[in-house]
């Protein structure tokens, strides 16, 4: 967005008129010690090596690429892919599952009961994180209520039992992947409502009064109009998924483990600070590439709509 | 004891803890937590520089006229203290840690500044810890019951003299099985290997702990698993990566309730942890006898926590204090009943009377005790890691 704020002239006292930086000072300097600093000591502690028996320490003599080498060599390398697979994989999931709800929520619900589910939507946060995940485990577990359930015969699938054996997915990747959706699902459907609740009624009506139907108004209009509310949405479930390491901690057993335990890992158990940061920065450079080739293919696919979409007018 | 951070360990208030205990009672909260990596990770990030505790006064040195001012600031694991004791000494803030290497990890970068007065780590880690000069040498005139521990708990290799530490409790390493899934019965470490291979392929879990990973080679193959030789290591992590990796299901270090809840079919445990799945499916009232447990052998690990002071503590004479209560025999018991462990007073078998799956508890026979080795921390420690993440990779690929 390029929004300027015209220079009109101020009305107010000359000795109010600060310098309009001094009001940014307050974030600056929480960004600078919470976030600049702390970051920047990762990287530079991802170029040291861990001193033998003394915890926590980093030793920084002879700077090298050492711990990135074993960071892209063996196994580190295969759970980054697993964890980066992982992530996308479920920031799709939220995406399929937010985008009707959100849908819902912005144009078929009063505004009376749109406080309601809100509501609904926001009552799961009350409970902590941790055992929201930790409940997945009773609800997972082989000789839990769905297990149970599956192996039962229901007068709706015709006293037929859905599985003859116990549900054996806890400890797995397919249990980390219900979870992470399960967590991160709000924090798409949010910045998905916001976004298609912006777009103007109007807008979509002149859609209508002009002939396109409701698959096209919603492909044409409202879809490019919440846009960036999407992309918002993709952002806020992907980056943080991918540094996930509770969901996966609890639920995922050997088979799914992500990276971020593996950080976790490094500090904890191998006190090495050095290889955590530099499995840390790669999970960052990941992130980040990730991020640009996925912005790179929206750019390149939106002009590609666009231009089939121009029409020459010919005079 | 080489705990990791597998377990359900939340810092929470006093207040919530027990609204907590109230609503649910502690098996039950083991069973919803199996195997909890993260908890004290989460839990340990809310309470920055190690505060985090319920307990808010400062100070509590000694009163005016010798009587200690009863408060203390105990860094420790969960579920490792019963809160009746605890109250009836005096006034304990707890504050929690999931492994060793954290607890020692949270100490060295706090400087000492952490605020704890006491923490309570497993034996090889005391020299560490004291190394970075972060506790206090025991004034042991100031712990007159020091005298009630049996001799065989005192005194170990990686403290001798008791300087900086005082056994708490100590236990030891096997399995736990499910008898309808492994049919074979385990005798020795090669037959839970064997085991893990076959039948209860995909159904195994380890503990999450490296050095009792590599254990389970060592163990089997009648190697000292403190080796530090090179082709030791090798030799382990070869076998570990290629031929076991890939039937592990879960790194945990409490399995049990998980087990008897059908998640698993082998697990290395902790044998308090192996009573405590045993407890809950008794609770039940099912079929104890389905489950099979075992320590290991022909070699096992002998792991101790131990309390030690730490350096700085405002509240010395308070910690000493607390020490010589939970030696007293009568209040030992009560320790005893809440987590399952051997508290290595002479008589504490006899005192505790008849509980439930007492040889669970006490396994104290000179032959038994000759099969059980304490860990160390030494040049292989970082190998040890390395195995411990390959086989970890290997085992999600």
């Amino acid at each position: 967005m390029t929004a300027t704020i015209d220079a009109r002239p101020s009305r107010r006292r000359g000795w109010l008129r600060a310098p309009k930086f001094l009001l940014a000072i307050p974030s600056f300097i929480w960004y600078v010690f919470l976030f600049v600093i702390p970051v920047a000591l990762v990287v530079v502690n991802s170029f040291g090596r861990k001193i033998a028996n003394v915890p926590g320490k980093v030793d920084l003599g002879s700077p090298n690429f050492d711990r990135y080498h074993e960071v892209l060599s063996g196994s580190f390398k295969t759970l980054l892919k697993q964890t980066m697979f992982t992530s996308l994989l479920g920031t799709v999931l939220c995406l399929i599952i937010s985008l009707p709800v959100a849908y819902f929520l912005a144009f078929k619900v009063g505004p009376k009961a749109k406080t309601a589910v809100l509501a609904l939507l926001m009552v799961p946060f009350f409970a902590n994180f941790l055992l929201r995940t930790l409940a997945w485990r009773i609800v997972l577990q082989p000789s839990g209520f769905v297990s149970n359930f599956l192996q039962s015969g229901h007068w709706f699938t015709f006293g037929q039992a859905l599985r003859s054996s116990p549900l054996q997915i806890l400890d797995t990747r397919s249990a980390v992947q219900i979870a992470i959706v399960y967590n991160y699902l709000p924090l798409m459907i949010f910045p998905l409502w916001v976004a298609l609740d912006r777009v103007e009624l109007h807008l979509r009506e002149a859609s209508k009064d002009l002939g396109a139907n409701r698959v096209r108004t919603f492909l044409q209009v409202t879809l490019p109009l919440a846009g960036p509310g999407i992309v918002a949405g993709l952002i806020l479930v992907f980056v943080p998924l991918s540094g996930d390491y509770v969901t996966a901690a609890l639920l995922g057993g050997a088979k799914g483990n992500m990276i971020g335990a593996e950080v976790a890992n490094q500090y904890f158990k191998a006190q090495d600070a050095a290889s955590g940061s530099a499995i840390a920065v790669s999970l960052i450079i990941s992130i980040l590439l990730v991020l640009g080739v996925l912005a790179a293919c929206f750019l390149f696919g939106s002009k590609l709509v666009k231009r089939s979409r121009s029409v020459k007018v010919v005079l | 004891m080489t705990r990791q951070s597998d377990t359900t360990r939340i810092l929470i208030s006093k207040q919530a803890a027990q609204r907590l205990a109230d609503s649910i009672s502690r098996r039950r909260f083991l069973a919803l937590g199996g195997g909890v990596a993260a908890a004290a990770a989460l839990a340990a990030c809310g309470s920055s520089g190690g505060g985090g505790s319920t307990s808010t006064s400062p100070g509590g040195t000694t009163a005016p006229g010798g009587a200690v001012d009863k408060k203390l600031n105990l860094y420790t694991w969960a579920e490792y203290d019963d809160p009746d004791l605890l109250k009836a000494w005096g006034d304990i803030s707890l504050t929690i840690f999931d492994s060793n290497e954290q607890a020692v990890q949270k100490l060295v970068t706090g400087g000492g500044s952490s605020g704890f007065d006491m923490v309570v780590p497993t034996g090889p880690y005391v020299p560490q810890l004291a190394k970075a000069g972060l506790l206090e040498e025991i004034d042991k005139t100031k712990i007159p019951n020091f005298s009630n521990l049996d001799s065989r708990y005192t005194n170990q290799p990686w403290d001798l003299g008791n300087k900086y530490s005082v056994c708490k409790n100590w236990g030891t390493t096997g399995w736990f099985y499910d008898s309808t899934v492994v049919k074979t019965e385990i005798k020795t470490w090669s037959d839970f290997i064997k085991a893990a291979q076959t039948e209860a392929s995909g159904q195994t879990t380890v503990l999450d702990a490296p050095p009792d990973l590599c254990g389970i080679y060592f163990w089997a193959n009648g190697i000292d698993w403190t080796t530090e030789k090179t082709e030791d290591l090798d030799a382990c992590e070869k076998f570990l990566v290629n031929d076991f990796a890939s039937h592990i299901k879960a790194f945990n270090s409490y399995p049990g309730v998980d087990l008897t809840s059908g998640s698993f079919a082998l697990s290395q445990v902790f044998i308090g942890d192996a009573r405590a799945g045993l407890l809950g499916v008794q609770e039940a009232g099912e079929d104890v006898s389905r489950y099979k447990w075992g320590i290991g052998a022909p070699m096992t690990e002998l792991w101790m926590d131990n309390w030690c002071v730490l350096k700085g503590a405002k509240n010395r004479d308070a910690a000493y204090d607390f020490i010589n209560f939970v030696l007293e025999p009568a209040n030992s018991v009560k320790d005893l009943n809440y987590h399952g462990y051997n508290t290595g007073i002479v008589g504490i078998e006899d005192l505790a009377g008849d509980i439930d799956f007492k040889d669970m508890v006490f396994y104290t026979s000179a032959a038994q005790l000759a099969t059980m080795q304490s860990g160390a921390v030494n040049s292989a420690q970082d190998r040890i890691v390395k195995i411990y993440s390959n086989v970890k990779a290997k085992a999600g690929g």
